[in-house]
């Protein structure tokens, strides 16, 4: 199965700029996904960078790469669940995670996620992300917790 | 090593991973909550890593229980069938 990005906005409730997943791939749902991720020179964390740095100031930012991982991870638990089941996963730790090289604009990051485990309420995945045929990271377990959508959604403007 | 010594090891290598801590500064009943700053997260953590370890299944209901590593071997002997 394939997922486009409307069909993602629809699973995730993640808007721009923290939206870190432009499409899957591939999903086998309580088992694996593939996500990917384009990384760009417009991305906001390139943003108000003086003139004349070097090129490991456009390394992308660790945080958001993990981000983009688990955002790759929610979406798999997400389509592994009942349809019933309410409330949104809640990203809450990552153990083991190892940066294997730097990651730069113009780079498209893939995400091969595996659900290892699903706990009452809680889920644990591993995977590693790639470029081309380069492994950029790897991560032993990411771990999320259900929450009532109404208990992480935006306050009322 | 007796049967008990060794999986009260183990555990204590399990919680010490968790928590973040060495496994000898792991006291047999020290309360994870009030001693080791623990939350219900680290606690689900604990629960799930003994659940592929050793391939059982542990109601949720049994969290409460789980504050020690005492506690955490004596409600996974029940389930997991350990004569300890």
């Amino acid at each position: 199965m394939r997922l486009d990005h409307a069909a993602l906005r629809a699973l995730l409730p993640h808007r721009y700029p923290m939206l870190l997943l432009d499409r899957v791939e591939d999903v086998a749902p309580g088992e694996s996904l593939t996500g990917v991720k384009a990384v760009s020179g417009c991305e906001p964390c390139y943003r108000g960078i003086a003139e004349g740095q070097p090129a490991d100031r456009y390394a992308y930012p660790a945080s958001l790469l993990i981000e983009s991982f688990g955002q790759g991870a929610a979406v798999l638990w997400l389509l592994s669940r009942r349809p019933d089941t309410a409330g949104l996963p809640m990203f809450t730790a990552a153990r083991d995670v190892t940066l294997l090289r730097p990651v730069h604009p113009g780079d498209v990051i893939h995400h091969r996620v595996r659900l290892e485990q699903v706990v009452d309420g809680a889920a644990f995945a591993s995977g590693s992300s790639w470029v081309g045929e380069q492994r950029v990271a790897e991560f032993d377990s990411m771990m999320a917790v259900v929450r009532a959508a109404d208990a992480i959604a935006e306050p009322a403007k | 090593m007796s049967d008990r010594d060794q999986h009260m090891e183990q555990l204590r290598e399990i919680v010490a991973e968790v928590l973040e801590m060495e496994p000898e500064e792991v006291a047999d009943t020290a309360d994870f909550v009030e001693e080791y700053e623990a939350d219900s997260l680290r606690a689900i953590e604990i629960l799930a890593r003994i659940e592929k370890t050793y391939k059982v299944e542990i109601p949720q209901a049994e969290l409460n229980e789980m504050r020690s590593l005492k506690a955490v071997h004596e409600v996974v002997a029940r389930y997991a069938g350990w004569q300890d």
